[in-house]
C-alpha cells in the first residue's frame, strides 16, 4: 500500500538528484524493518547520478549495509522504492533479479574471493557462472585485470597475493561484466592505510571511466581528504548529504 | 530463444563439470551414498526377479490345471478310459461349475514324464522299469478357478475309481498367499531402505552445499542464474544414483551366471522370457537409481537453497 502510494504522485520532500542528467540509483521513502523489529532505515531519499563517486558513512548498525542490500535487491524495503536505472527493483522478477545484479559490480571487506582458484579464474568465474561464451571470457577478463593492474598474478592464487592485491582481484571480478555502478563494502576494511589508499585510487580511476561509485566506509581520513559527497547515515536516517569530509552530527 | 538455446550447451556443460567435480569432492560421502543406493538397487533386482519367478510359477499353474484326480489303475486298460473313469467324465461335464475335463491315459502320463527329463537334460530312466508307474488321471478346468467344491465333491464322491484328489487351485491359493506376504513385505522393507537412501542423498547433497556456501554466495552476488546455482547439485545427486545402478547393474550381470544355474531349471518349465526380463531389470535399476539420486538432490536443493 505504501509502496502504491510512494509510486503515485511527486514527493515534494525528495530533492532532485545532485548531480549528472539522470540518477543511476533513487531510493524514495525508503523503509526497512527487519522481522525482529529492527527498523534499519528510516524514510530514506537519496539519488546518485551516473558517473558521481560518492562515500556512504556511519557508524556500524546506521544501516550501510542494509542500504546495499536494497541494491542489489538481496532484501526488499519495508516501505518506499528502490530504483535502479528507473526501474523498481520490487517489481523485478525472479528472473530477473540475476540480470539485474549483472550491473553492479560488488566489492566486499573480505573480498570473498575463491582460495582455491587463480586470480583469472576467480575474475573468469562471475562470467562462467552466468552463461558468457568462453571465447569473451578471455578478452573480458584481460580487461578487467589491466583496469587493476594484475596481469602479472594472473595465475597466482589468492593465498599467495598481499591483502591490496586480494581486493584488486575482488574489483576485477566486480568489473567484469562491465557494471554501470559498483558498490563498496568497506572495501579498505581490512587493509592498511598505504594499501587502502591505493584501493581507493584505484576506484577513483574507474570512476573516471563513467562507472558510478557507492563507497561505505569508516576510513575518515580517505573521506576528508577527497572532498566528495559524503552521504552520513545515522540510526536509520541520512543525517547529512553533503561534500565534505567525515564527521558526525552530534 | 535464440540465445538461450545456444546457451544450453554451456549451461549443460557447466552444470555436469561441477557436478562430477562435486561428487569427487566430497567422494567420501559421495562413496557412501553410491554405496547404500548399490545395496538398495540389488535388492530391488533381487525381489524383482523373484517376484517375476514366483508370479510366472503361479500363472504357468494356475493356468495347467485347477484340480487333478488320479485314477486306480483297472488291468487291461493301460491306454483307454474305463467305463466308470468316461461315467464320470460325463457327470462332470455337466456340472455348470466345470469348463472341461481331460483324460490323461498311463501312456501320456508316462509320455509327459519323459519329455520333462528329457526338459532337464536327466537321462531316461524309464526303459528300465517293467511296467508303467504313473496313474490315468482326469484333468478339470474350471469356469470359475475360486469355485472347486463341487468338481473335489464329485471326484471323491468316485472313490472306486479315484485313488487320489489333487486340489491344485488349494496349492495355488496357498502360494498366492505366500507371495502376497512375500510382497508385502519386501515392498516394506524396500520402502525403509528407499527412504534411508534418499536421507543419505539429502544429506549428502546438503554438504555439497554447504562445502560450497561461499561459491553460491558470490555466485548469487555476481548475478549467476537459479539454474547455475541448482542444477549442478542436482545433477550431482543424479551421478549418485547413475553410479549406484551401474554398479549394481554389474554385480547382477556378474551373479547371474551361477544364478541361472541355480534357476534354470525353476525357470525353464515356466513361460517366462529372460529376455525381456533382463530389459526390465536394467530398466529398473537404472531408472529407480537415478531417480531417487535426483528426488533426493532436489529435496535437498530446496530445502537449502531455498525457493
Amino acid at each position: 500500500m505504501t509502496n502504491l502510494l510512494a509510486r503515485r504522485g511527486p514527493r515534494p520532500e525528495l530533492a532532485p538528484p545532485a548531480a549528472g542528467p539522470r540518477p543511476v540509483i533513487e531510493l524514495a521513502g525508503v523503509s526497512k524493518v527487519y522481522p525482529n523489529g529492527k527498523a534499519a532505515l528510516r524514510d530514506v531519499d537519496l539519488a546518485l547520478g551516473e558517473g558521481e563517486f560518492v562515500f556512504l558513512v556511519g557508524p556500524s548498525g546506521a544501516g550501510k549495509s542494509t542500504l546495499l542490500r536494497l541494491l542489489i535487491r538481496d532484501e526488499l524495503p519495508t516501505s518506499g522504492q528502490v530504483l535502479i536505472d528507473g526501474q523498481d527493483v520490487a517489481r523485478v522478477s525472479g528472473r530477473g533479479v540475476p540480470r539485474l545484479r549483472r550491473r553492479i559490480g560488488v566489492v566486499f571487506q573480505d573480498f570473498k574471493l575463491l582460495p582455491n582458484r587463480t586470480v583469472r579464474e576467480n575474475v573468469a568465474f562471475a562470467l562462467e557462472v552466468t552463461g558468457t561464451p568462453r571465447r569473451l571470457i578471455g578478452p573480458a577478463v584481460e580487461r578487467a585485470l589491466s583496469v587493476v593492474g594484475l596481469n602479472a598474478q594472473a595465475r597466482q592464487l589468492p593465498s599467495t597475493l598481499s591483502g591490496g592485491e586480494q581486493q584488486r582481484t575482488a574489483i576485477a571480478r566486480a568489473l567484469v561484466h562491465e557494471p554501470r555502478l559498483i558498490m563498496a563494502d568497506e572495501p579498505t576494511g581490512n587493509l592498511d592505510p598505504l594499501i587502502s589508499w591505493e584501493i581507493i585510487q584505484l576506484l577513483l580511476r574507474i570512476n573516471e571511466l563513467g562507472v558510478t561509485v557507492l563507497m561505505a566506509t569508516h576510513n575518515a581520513d580517505v573521506v576528508t581528504a577527497l572532498r566528495r559527497r559524503v552521504v552520513a547515515l545515522e540510526e536509520g536516517r541520512i543525517v547529512r548529504d553533503e561534500v565534505g569530509g567525515y564527521h558526525r552530527e552530534d | 530463444m535464440l540465445a538461450a538455446l545456444l546457451g544450453f550447451p554451456r549451461f549443460l556443460a557447466f552444470s555436469l563439470g561441477r557436478a562430477w567435480r562435486g561428487f569427487w569432492r566430497n567422494a567420501l560421502m559421495s562413496l557412501a551414498a553410491t554405496a547404500t543406493m548399490v545395496l538398495m538397487l540389488v535388492l530391488l533386482a533381487g525381489f524383482w526377479l523373484v517376484q517375476a519367478g514366483l508370479g510366472a510359477g503361479l500363472s504357468y499353474v494356475e493356468e495347467k490345471v485347477e484340480v487333478v484326480a488320479d485314477l486306480r489303475d483297472a488291468p487291461g486298460a493301460e491306454d483307454a478310459i474305463t467305463v466308470p473313469a468316461a461315467e464320470l467324465m460325463a457327470r462332470l461335464v455337466a456340472d455348470p461349475s466345470v469348463r472341461s475335463v481331460y483324460f490323461v491315459s498311463k501312456e501320456e502320463a508316462l509320455a509327459r514324464f519323459r519329455a520333462r527329463l528329457a526338459e532337464r537334460g536327466q537321462a531316461d530312466i524309464t526303459g528300465f522299469l517293467d511296467r508303467n508307474p504313473l496313474p490315468a488321471s482326469l484333468e478339470v478346468k474350471l469356469v470359475d478357478p475360486r469355485r472347486y467344491e463341487s468338481a473335489v465333491e464329485t471326484l471323491r464322491g468316485a472313490d472306486e475309481i479315484v485313488e487320489q484328489v489333487v486340489e491344485v487351485k488349494r496349492l495355488v491359493e496357498m502360494l498366492t498367499s505366500v507371495t502376497g506376504v512375500l510382497r508385502t513385505g519386501g515392498a516394506v522393507l524396500l520402502l525403509l531402505v528407499g527412504f534411508t537412501v534418499l536421507f543419505i542423498v539429502v544429506n549428502t547433497i546438503r554438504l555439497a552445499v554447504v562445502a560450497r556456501a561461499n561459491e553460491i554466495e558470490i555466485m548469487r552476488l555476481v548475478g549467476a542464474s537459479d539454474a547455475f546455482i541448482r542444477w549442478p547439485f542436482i545433477f550431482e545427486g543424479a551421478f549418485v544414483g547413475l553410479a549406484g545402478a551401474l554398479i549394481a547393474l554389474a554385480l547382477l550381470a556378474l551373479a547371474a551366471g551361477p544364478l541361472s544355474d541355480l534357476m534354470y531349471d525353476f525357470f525353464r518349465v515356466l513361460p517366462l522370457e529372460l529376455g525381456s526380463l533382463q530389459r526390465d531389470v536394467v530398466v529398473l535399476v537404472l531408472g529407480t537409481g537415478v531417480g531417487l539420486g535426483t528426488l533426493g538432490a532436489w529435496i535437498s536443493v530446496r530445502s537449502y537453497l531455498g525457493r
